[in-house]
């Protein structure tokens, strides 16, 4: 029974969208990703949940500044496992254009780690789905492998 | 009622207006600015690129035995801008239409352009000066050739040699 759930899960992941002091650019890319239907984020079974509880995929942008540092790791403590993240834009993955920056620590994997980059600034909606695709499978091995996110 | 009819029928005709990717290639607009891709070959290390770089991507690192500099460009912090294409004073750096940059975590450390540049060499005495590529010795070198070619004192030497010269020759007609 579990076996069979666990191949069938990957058809349907739920997205979480976790805004870690980005500019809005990725946010809006994000939203557009999942809304429009030229885009249609839904058509591989993705959902869009407003709860961190709920979800299997999380998508990251910012570079996580330290006023929000706190609050999103709490956010991102309460996905449960073995959850897959998607740095989205620049930022996640080295700081973009706020690299160096008096507010921010980096890297971000020293917090999250990320399993799947999409870089740009912001990147297209369709980059974005092509990260998703990447991301389930990662989450298709983690899930045959019964490993998590935390190394 | 007419206008409503109108826009279904052109809706069944046109069919589903969502972008088929990723089951087909997504059509991508001819000025899209994807990775900046580099070519060493049209490259004389003048710097211009990572002077403009506004995210810092761009590093020019010296190579250890003194042969050449490395050129990096690192697609994590890179922004897109084209900044340096614009600005690159011989076509070496261009923003290709590539934007099938995802890639996982751990990929993160090798996901740059990278490649190495060779200094030049004097044509005459053979000391490292900038590389001279074609494409720069063709904008900038096209009035004499052959200094734009030497190092810095070989063409002091030149140039003085050639004065001297012409004021030997004018010294001489006059007398």
């Amino acid at each position: 029974m579990l076996k069979l759930i666990q191949k069938l899960v990957p058809r349907s992941p739920w997205i979480y969208r976790l805004n870690a002091g980005s500019c809005n650019g990725c946010d809006v890319e994000m939203a557009t990703t999942a809304l429009i239907p030229r885009y249609d984020v839904e058509r591989i079974g993705c959902k869009y949940c407003g709860s961190p509880r709920h979800a299997d995929l999380v998508l990251i942008s910012g570079p996580l500044n330290l006023r929000v540092r706190e609050k999103v790791l709490r956010v991102f403590n309460e996905i449960p496992h073995p959850k897959v993240t998607i740095g989205v834009g620049a930022c996640p993955a080295s700081g973009g254009c706020f690299r160096e920056g008096y507010s921010l620590e980096e890297p971000v994997d020293q917090y999250i780690p990320l399993d799947v980059i999409v870089p740009g600034c912001p990147p297209r909606p369709q980059a974005i789905i092509e990260g998703v695709v990447k991301a389930l499978d990662v989450w298709r091995k983690r899930l045959e492998e019964d490993t998590c996110c935390r190394f | 009622m007419l206008p409503f009819l109108k826009i279904m029928v052109r809706n069944l005709l046109q069919g589903p207006s969502t972008d088929p990717f990723p089951f087909a290639p997504a059509k991508t607009p001819a000025r899209f600015r994807g990775a900046a891709v580099h070519d060493s070959e049209k490259c004389i290390l003048c710097g211009i690129c990572r002077h403009v770089c506004a995210a810092g991507a761009i590093q020019l690192r010296a190579a250890e035995d003194g042969s050449g500099m490395q050129f990096m460009l690192w697609h994590n912090s890179c922004v897109y801008c084209g900044m340096c294409a614009h600005y690159c004073p011989t076509g070496a750096l261009t923003m290709s239409d590539n934007w099938h940059l995802s890639h996982l975590g751990e990929d993160k450390y090798t996901f740059s352009e990278d490649s190495f540049v060779p200094f030049g060499e004097c044509a005459q005495c053979g000391a490292r000066i900038q590389p001279r590529p074609n494409v720069i010795v063709e904008k900038l070198g096209g009035r004499a050739p052959d200094q734009f070619l030497l190092c810095p004192k070989c063409k002091r030497e030149s140039l003085v040699k050639h004065a001297s010269d012409t004021n030997l020759s004018q010294f001489r007609e006059k007398q």
